[in-house]
């Protein structure tokens, strides 16, 4: 009985591919200010995000080098940055948790992430923004509200930083 | 007879805190009462739970039954659901760190908590070759037990259970992503199992 029920459970996962979690965690809230915090980058040297939290619309992805929605998002998230990066600052906040050093240096020379990385090891932008899921992603405007949230491999980002940035969609 | 007779006391505290609130409107603002689970220093309260690993499912005679573990320290890492990328980022973590956290010995336990069903269990645990078990609690009941319960999925805590059988440490808001989670986490089980 007890394996039956299990495999009747078991059958959600014919649907596949991690979910991120809706409900109890869920991230900094959007309309709250975006957390101005100071992150080390991949050297050790401090960025500090109130420097441009503000002032311009920012863009920060939570991710690890093992997260395949991440991945997913990559190719997304170069076009994005090709289109909006002269307007929007384009963060990657690596969770430390399950990484090294090394290793996501190795990764990001390989891939070339189209955002600034950022090692979090002390956690600072983790416990800021709280994300729930590693493809997190946090867009402020230039005001440094939050005005997007979400995760996973599918975000459709371009309408929200057509917004922030002012930038209209081309005429069809 | 003495957890039921707690949570009774517990639940009857919740009850009648509407009525003995709106008493002391005047004086002071409304508490919630919320049943948190025990706290560091007290009992850990028993519980007996169906677990699944990666290559098996315990058969009901094997079940998990946290006073057997006596004399050795437990990890109730309580968790919202499987493949869900909060929950796979912590257990990933468990394992890749498996060493460093909980050490090599065999006196520390470890187990995954949630709501999941052993199958779910056994899929998930293979897909990260977790080196620990995790615990079946459709209901919550166990959850409930430990200030954990949540709707509709349990929320992430951690409990550390000393050899003795006491709550050695308790994060009722663990960080999946946040490094320190874990960091206080090593601490809390090396000190348990330094005793």
């Amino acid at each position: 009985m007890r394996r039956a029920a299990a495999f009747l459970g078991g059958l959600v996962l014919a649907f596949g591919m991690l979910q991120p979690l809706a409900g109890q965690e869920e991230g900094i809230t959007p309309g709250t200010p975006a957390p101005a915090v100071v992150v080390k980058d991949l050297d050790g040297r401090s960025v500090d995000l109130g420097a441009v939290i503000g002032s311009r619309p920012v863009l920060i992805e939570f991710w690890a080098t093992w997260c395949t929605s991440c991945q997913a998002m990559m190719p997304a998230l170069t076009r994005m940055q090709e289109k909006f990066g002269d307007a929007v600052e384009f963060y990657g906040v690596n969770i430390t948790i399950s990484e090294t050093r090394e290793g996501v240096r190795e990764y990001v020379a390989e891939h070339q992430p189209p955002f600034l990385t950022l090692y979090d090891e002390e956690g600072v932008a983790a416990r800021a923004y709280e994300p729930p899921a590693t493809s997190f992603i946090v867009i402020a405007d230039s005001g440094g509200t939050v005005v997007y949230t979400g995760s996973g491999g599918q975000q459709d980002l371009e309408p929200v930083l057509r917004k922030v940035t002012g930038r209209q969609a081309p005429a069809e | 007879m003495l957890k039921e007779s707690l949570v009774a006391a517990a639940l009857a505290a919740v009850m009648v805190a509407p009525g003995t609130a709106a008493a002391q409107q005047e004086k002071s603002p409304p508490r919630a009462v919320v049943l948190s689970g025990p706290e560091a220093g007290q009992r850990a309260p028993d519980f007996r739970l169906p677990w699944a690993s990666g290559d098996s499912i315990g058969s009901v005679e094997d079940d998990f039954v946290l006073r057997d573990l006596r004399g050795r320290t437990v990890v109730l890492a309580f968790y919202p659901a499987d493949f869900t990328s909060g929950c796979t980022a912590e257990m990933k973590a468990f394992t890749d760190r498996y060493a460093e956290l909980f050490g090599e010995g065999e006196d520390v336990v470890v187990v995954g908590i949630s709501a999941d069903s052993l199958e779910t269990h056994q899929r998930f645990a293979q897909s990260l070759g977790l080196p620990f078990r995790l615990l079946s609690d459709p209901d919550q009941r166990v959850a409930r037990l430990y200030g954990s319960k949540g709707d509709p999925r349990p929320r992430r805590t951690v409990y550390v259970i000393a050899p003795d059988g006491q709550v050695a440490y308790r994060d009722m808001r663990f960080g999946a992503l946040d490094p320190r989670s874990y960091e206080s986490l090593k601490s809390a089980v090396r000190s348990a199992r330094a005793g």
